[in-house]
Formats: C-alpha cells, structure tokens, sequence
C-alpha cells in the first residue's frame, strides 16, 4: 500500500491548512466529513423560556443559542451522550445547565453569548448515585462548557457572540441545557465553521469544465493550491488519477483544529472495525451451519 | 410528534444488525451487503479501496433512500476470496491507513507548534489535546535536568 503524506501548511488557533498525499480521492473526502460531521461537541440543545419580552420569539433565540460554540475539549471522553447515561432527564455527565437572565433598564443594550452563566452542578444535579463516575469529569478540558470568546481567548479583538438587542423594559430569562452531540444530528455540533477541500487546482484531470463569458484563463483565477503542482503538459494523460487534497479546516472555537484533526480515528476505525467484526462473526455463522 | 428520535439516524437500534449478507444466487462470487446506520462516508471509502483489490471484478455501493440510514454495498470477486474476506481485507487496510494518517498528524502538529512557538495560546482555550503518548503534565516544583 501507499505510504500516505501529510504536510501543514499553516497553523492557526482556529484553522489549520494541510496538504495530503498517498490517498484515494475517496478516502481524503470521507476524512473531510468525518471532520465536519463525526467530531463530538457541546451545545445547548434544550431551551426553557421563562420570559422573553425581546423583539425575537422563542424559537428563534433557542436556535441562537444552540448556535453558540461552546469550549468542548476532549468532550469525547469528558461527557456522555444523553442516549448512554442512565440518569433520568439530565446529570452533570451529560449535561451543562446555563442561565440567561438579563433585563434592559437604560437605553438599549446587546445581550451577548457572555450574558449566558454556567450552574454549578451541585445546583441542579442531587442524584447521589451517578457520582461513581467522577473521573469522567477530570478529563474535560479547561473552559469546558464556557462560550467561545472573550473569556476563552487572549485576543483583545476577540467579541463575544450576539444573541439580541434589547429596548428599555424588555427582558430575557431563560435556562439552557447543553449536550454533548454530533453534526449527523444538528449541524450545532459541529467543530467546523468551514472545510476547504480541493484537488487538481489546474483541472489537469479535466474532472469540471468551466463556464467562460470570452477568456477562461482570464476569468478562472487560479488557486493558491496551484503551486504546489507542476502546471499541465500538452498531452491529456486519461490514466491520471487524483493524488494530492488541500484541506483548509476552520473550527467554530468549540474545539482547537489539532483535536478536530486528531478525532478522525475515533469515528471511522469505529465503524471499519465493527464491520470487519461482523463480517467474522457472519463468517463464523455460515461455517456452523454448514456443518 | 412520531418523528424517531435524531440519533437514530447513526446508532443501531436494540438487536439491529449493523451489517447483513446476502449472497447472490445468479453471480458467481457477489454478495450483497447491507450495512445499517452508515452513509457516504463508510460507504465511498469501502467502494474506492475495494476496487484497489485486484481480486475485485465489481465493487458498488447505494444509499437507496436518502431519508433511510443504511447504504448497500456489490461486491463481485474473482473467486480467489469471497466478497466477506476482501470486504475484510479493505476495513484492515482502512484501519491501518487512519491508524498511519493519525500519526502524521500527530507529528506534523508537534512540528508545527514548536516552529511557530506557541503553545497555550493555539488551540481551543487552555486546553491541550490529549495524545496517546501524554505524559502527566509538569508539576508546579518538581525538578528536571532543565531547572538547573
Ligand atoms: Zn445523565
């Protein structure tokens, strides 16, 4: 088999831009889903509206919020789905409970991602049994559960998120309960704001064909991919097959690219593995009857 | 309200099975295989490798519904090993690869944050990436070769 390559071209707290090589087409692809859709996260999926006196109805707040990245490092194995936790309703191994609670008084005001405060879980969460499970608490990352932004990030530019401008007098309160998902279910859970993706920058492959008003050169600019590979020779080569993938990742802030990256063994070894088990297991059970 | 719940669309079901063969009885060497609670992304990746396999004739696979979460993957052999066995062989080699892929990034990355200098600030705040070889992190007083 091909020794697969890979090279980061650049690194950034919230993008990394990678080149790989000695893969199929099909396989770099499944790579670019799995980041965009099997990577878990947090986010707040559940939304108790108590009062909302805003210009926007509830459904469209709770959808603001669940939009908000949330910090998930190593939510993999820091929390627990809903669907595996034997808590009735929500724990703190499944759960983080917020609290918005904000009334305009003067003027206007903007209530942001940073208006949202965390509940300890003492609070909220007195079943005495679950607690056997403390260690999974320790491998949560730091900030966990604390919306990307200004309390997250060093950077002085860094804003926190919109969620609705209030009026003198109007006022939101409401509890949020989020959980731990991913982007199969709510595009919400994904760690990715973007995922660029190319391959054969000269169309050497001929795999498009581009629309043109007079001069195609002129009004295909090409891409910044383009020097990495030699431009196309005169022969059209029918054998070729794609060889190197530009990958540019952008993450929300929920998680840093390196884990986004790094995840990518979890979700489909996972699968590939439970199949090859199966197909042993059908195997088995074919020989027996056989017999 | 009768909607299932959204995380059916990718786990198994109480006693579902994830994958179902049927073999073909018109094709020498095919099977059908049924595989539950996946998409385009095990399915393509299954498909690309399969036809790497000199030992395939035919590999195919289809979503037949878009609403429905399991694929159905052909696969006709030249009757050196069944449609199972090279199945088998692709999911290992699949295995290795993201097994190798992972420990390219894991270097390119330790490369990458030592060249640009930075380590705190990169990544999502605070926290560090768990890596298989994590060593426990530096106590506030404890002595290395470096302190002296
Ligand atoms: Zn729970």
């Amino acid at each position: 088999m091909e020794e697969p390559t890979l090279r980061i071209r650049e690194l950034q707290k919230d993008r990394v831009d990678f080149v790989m090589s000695g893969v199929d087409l099909a396989f770099a692809n499944s790579l670019r889903r799995v980041i965009m859709a099997d990577v878990a996260t947090v986010a707040i999926d559940m939304v108790e509206i108590e009062v909302n006196t805003t210009v926007l109805v509830d459904e469209f707040l709770s959808h603001r919020l669940g939009m908000i990245p949330l910090t998930s490092t190593n939510c993999e194995e820091g929390m627990r789905y809903k669907r595996d936790c034997p808590c009735l309703g929500f724990c703190r191994y499944c759960a983080i409970v917020y609290e918005i609670d904000v009334r305009c008084t003067e003027g206007e005001m903007n209530v942001t991602s940073e208006h949202l405060t965390m509940i300890p879980p003492d609070q909220w969460d007195h079943d005495e049994e679950a607690s056997a499970a403390e260690d999974i608490l320790a491998k949560r990352g730091k900030n966990f559960g604390v919306p990307a932004g200004p309390a997250t990030d060093p950077d002085p530019q860094r804003k926190p998120i919109s969620l609705v401008r209030l009026r003198k007098g109007q006022a939101l309160k409401a509890r949020c309960i989020a959980r731990k998902g991913i982007a199969k279910e709510h595009a919400k859970w994904s760690p990715c704001s973007a995922v660029g993706f190319e391959y054969d920058p000269h169309n050497k492959l001929r795999h498009t064909s581009y629309w043109f008003e007079t001069d195609e050169k002129a009004e295909w600019p090409l891409s910044k991919n383009a020097i990495e590979e030699a431009p196309p020779g005169d022969v059209f080569d029918f054998t070729a097959v794609p060889e190197q993938f530009y990958f540019d990742v952008e993450t929300t802030g929920s998680l840093n690219p390196q884990e986004v990256c790094m995840r990518v063994r979890l979700p489909v070894p996972a699968c590939a593995w439970k199949l090859t088990m199966q197909c042993r297991v059908w195997q088995s059970c074919k020989i027996s009857l056989l017999r | 309200m009768n909607a299932l719940p959204r995380f059916e669309l990718f786990t198994l079901g109480d006693g579902e099975k994830a994958i179902e063969v049927v073999e073909d009885t018109k094709i020498p060497n095919a099977a059908t295989i049924r595989v539950a609670k996946q998409d385009h992304t095990l399915a393509n990746m299954i498909r690309g490798y399969l036809l790497k396999n000199p030992k395939v004739l035919f590999a195919g696979y289809k979503v037949p519904h878009p609403l429905e979460p399991h694929f159905i993957l052909k696969i006709q052999t030249d009757g050196t090993a069944t449609p199972v066995e090279v199945l088998q062989e692709v999911c290992t080699t699949l295995l290795t690869l993201v097994a190798k892929i992972e420990g390219k990034f894991k270097e390119q990355f330790q490369q990458k944050e030592l060249e640009v200098g930075l380590e705190e600030p990169y990544g999502a705040p605070g926290g560090r990436l768990p890596r298989g070889d994590y060593t426990e992190p530096r106590r506030a007083n404890a002595m290395d070769y470096l302190d002296f």
